[in-house]
């Protein structure tokens, strides 16, 4: 048995830039690149939600 | 490549160039990792169906992007100095290894006017007000804040604005502004007060965390649904920290991050001998973390919160943290510095606000520097995730911006394996509720 749990959803435009600057010394928290989410997509799906 | 890991009795299959993942049973599990020959066909089946859709054993990129000399973020240290005095402090206690001082407006000014300068085509940029503790030069930051929002306008440019505070001076006024202003606020307190108080100390060697609790428990409460963390820095006196986050969900706070201290002071510092307790903290936590969000009373732990399905694109993922060619510190005196754990290194000064980048040669370096470049990260499945780490940790831990410093690295893979149990557990629970719904 094996189930897909998540795949990425493609990404129609890659290195925008819009999303934050990363600091992977965590001093910053906010930012480390994995635990971040692609701001295009989530501020594009927000208006789709809307 | 697959990266094979257990979770108490789950088992998943995440598919490094795909970022996917994947749940299993053993048998597959122990097929997948060659430790076994036979399989069900149907499962073998399944197998080649997710291989021909492209998420299992995907070919990985493997070349850099031509990352564009782009400011994007700055780091303005608006106050050299800080009211506490932290055991573990890597800005030396605030100064830097140089006098305490306040940044002038003037400096401040210049700054902006640099990241403007040097943004190109970036619509967004970032100021994060940092220390030192930057509400000791609270006039100056409010003063940079309306020039940057000034000047951006007039070039169509937005800016986000952080602040890191140690919550000493955080009274209602200034709690307000923040509010308005802020669009993160990050607010520094360790957990379990005997904790707190072992290592953050005031200038008068007292524990700080009665005199800074009440001050962000008001600030937590009046900030709405808007962006904050309380973060605190576990060291190698509490390694049971998972009770120091529990201790903060509990005390309200919804967005928590605990990050492990990078020191070399010896009765503070994170040992290799510490990794298996500190595994099996991260474990503990996942569970809780799952039990509160199954009974209602779920928190945010920001080394949790992974997105597989939505997060960064690769480009983002393979070009590291961009400090020294989008990202920039700013001391004091106007130097510039690659990021702030390179702040006062003078080998690491870049330029000055005023007269702009003077080390063309060392921005290249950081520029050029990628996922790639860190030739021991090749073989990693956590590589698309971290993107090699911090340039500052692995040079001053193992003496190499491309060498992975190998304690935070432990941590992080293990950080990463709970973040996807938890995503899988989610998911799964959620499938049961919509199949008990159907019936």
């Amino acid at each position: 048995m094996i189930k897909t749990i998540a795949k990425p959803a493609e990404k129609k435009i890659t290195g925008c830039g819009e999303c934050r600057s990363t600091c992977q010394s965590a001093c910053k928290t906010s930012c480390t690149v994995g635990n971040q989410s692609c701001e295009r997509i989530t501020r594009e799906s927000k208006i789709e939600r809307k | 490549m697959i990266h094979i890991f257990d979770f108490r009795d789950s088992h998943y299959i995440f598919d490094v160039g795909s970022g996917s993942l994947h749940v299993c049973d053993e048998n597959t599990a122990r097929y997948l990792a060659g430790k076994s020959d036979s399989l069900p066909e149907e499962d073998i089946q399944a197998l080649e169906n997710l291989r021909r859709e492209g998420l299992l054993d995907k070919a990985e990129i493997s070349v850099c992007p031509q990352k564009k000399k782009e400011a994007k973020a700055l780091c303005l240290h608006i106050s050299h100095d800080c009211n506490l005095r932290c055991a573990y402090c890597f800005a030396d206690e605030g100064a830097y290894h140089a006098a305490r001082e306040m940044m002038s407006f003037e400096t401040a000014k210049a700054a902006i006017d640099f990241l403007l300068k040097e943004s190109g085509d970036r619509r967004v940029l970032e100021v994060d007000f940092f220390g030192g503790e930057p509400l000791m030069n609270f006039e100056v930051l409010k003063e940079t804040v309306a020039y940057a929002k000034e000047e951006g306008e007039k070039l169509g440019k937005k800016f986000l604005f952080t602040t890191t505070t140690n919550g000493l001076l955080l009274d209602e006024e200034k709690g307000a502004y923040l509010n308005e202003e802020m669009e993160n606020v990050v607010l520094s307190l360790d957990g379990r007060p005997e904790v707190h108080d072992a290592v953050r100390r005031t200038v008068n060697g007292k524990g700080s965390f009665s005199a800074v609790i009440d001050n962000i428990k008001r600030f937590v409460a009046s900030r709405g649904d808007k962006h904050y963390y309380v973060r605190g820095t576990y060291t190698a006196k509490n390694l049971d920290f998972s009770k120091d986050i529990l201790f903060l969900a509990d005390q309200g706070f919804e967005n928590i991050s605990m990050e492990p201290v990078v020191t070399s002071i010896p009765e503070l510092a994170i040992r290799e001998e510490h990794l298996p307790i500190l595994e099996r903290e991260y474990e503990i936590l996942a569970e809780e973390y799952l039990r509160r969000e199954r009974e209602g009373r779920g928190f945010l732990f920001f080394h949790f919160n992974l997105d597989l399905e939505g997060g960064p694109c690769l480009e983002k993922r393979v070009s590291a943290c961009g400090a020294g060619n989008e990202y920039f510190s700013v001391v004091p005196n106007g130097d510039l510095y690659p990021c702030h754990q390179f702040a006062g290194e003078e080998n690491f000064k870049l330029g000055n606000v005023n007269e702009g980048i003077v080390r063309g040669d060392l921005r290249e370096v950081f520029r050029t520097n990628c996922l790639f470049t860190r030739t021991k990260c090749k073989d990693c499945f956590c590589k698309f995730i971290c993107s090699g780490g911090c340039n500052a940790n692995n040079l001053h831990f193992a003496g190499d911006m491309n060498a992975p410093y190998e304690i935070g690295c432990r941590l992080m893979k293990k950080r990463v394996e709970c973040a996807m149990h938890i995503l899988a557990e989610r998911k799964l629970r959620k499938s049961q509720e919509n199949e008990r719904k159907m019936r």
